[in-house]
């Protein structure tokens, strides 16, 4: 198999991984939306907006999985992900930082995770969200290049 | 045909399984109810908090309790 065909499958296999991810914590999320916002309400700096974040988290998680499977917008939705996954990652480092009381606003199995262990698991979405962007630019310029060569 | 195949079970895959574990972990999400130590008397409120911790639990700026007589302190979910 030549190393485009890898990247492809393996770009593949990050966005169901990704689509896990954000499936999962949307549809936790909204299950128990009150208890979601309840938990939002009580973190620190961003407790004024815990009932925009507390529909704006879970409706930008199903839009980004949603977008990970359309060929043309895959890598926007890697993009995304990234950042999603990047402001999270360094609200928590701040809070960890700066605030007394953390409280956890996770849900699921999630919630059994400790802090640094969620921030650990975020880098590891967030690296093969980075590679798939990397990989989905470098067959779409590779795709370009035959495109121009024919 | 085979790509196409997969194009469509791939996602249908990866969703349904996720929407799966998360109605089979729905438990550890739940709610249960508790008493905010007000200065006017114990006001009933739902809370998220645990039986054990280091954190006490508030609801706004009032400690959470268990049980109605205010000796069963809740706790904050740190993790």
């Amino acid at each position: 198999m030549s190393i485009k065909g890898i990247h492809s499958k393996l770009t593949t296999l990050f966005s169901i991984l990704l689509t896990l991810l954000f499936v999962y914590t949307a549809v936790s999320k909204l299950m128990h939306l009150d208890t979601f916002q309840l938990r939002v309400e009580r973190m620190p700096y961003i407790a004024s907006y815990a009932t925009l974040i507390s529909w704006a988290v879970p409706f930008l998680e199903l839009v980004i999985a949603g977008l990970l499977w359309f060929t043309r917008y895959r890598t926007l939705a890697l993009y995304a992900s990234f950042v999603l996954l990047g402001s999270f990652t360094i609200y928590i480092i701040i809070v960890l930082k700066y605030s007394e009381s953390i409280p956890c606003s996770c849900g699921g199995v999630i919630s059994a995770l400790g802090w640094k262990d969620h921030i650990l698991l975020n880098i590891s979405f967030m690296v093969l969200a980075l590679l798939g962007i990397l990989w989905s630019k470098k067959q779409y310029n590779i795709q370009e290049t035959q495109k121009s060569v024919q | 045909m085979k790509s196409n195949f997969l194009k469509l079970v791939l996602p249908a895959f990866a969703i349904l399984l996720a929407v799966g574990i998360a109605f089979a972990t729905e438990e550890s999400n739940l709610m249960q109810p508790g008493y905010a130590d007000t200065p006017s008397g114990p006001l009933p409120v739902q809370t998220d908090c645990l039986d054990e911790g280091q954190i006490q639990c508030k609801a706004g700026a009032y400690f959470v309790y268990k049980d109605i007589d205010l000796s069963d302190p809740l706790y904050e979910r740190e993790e």
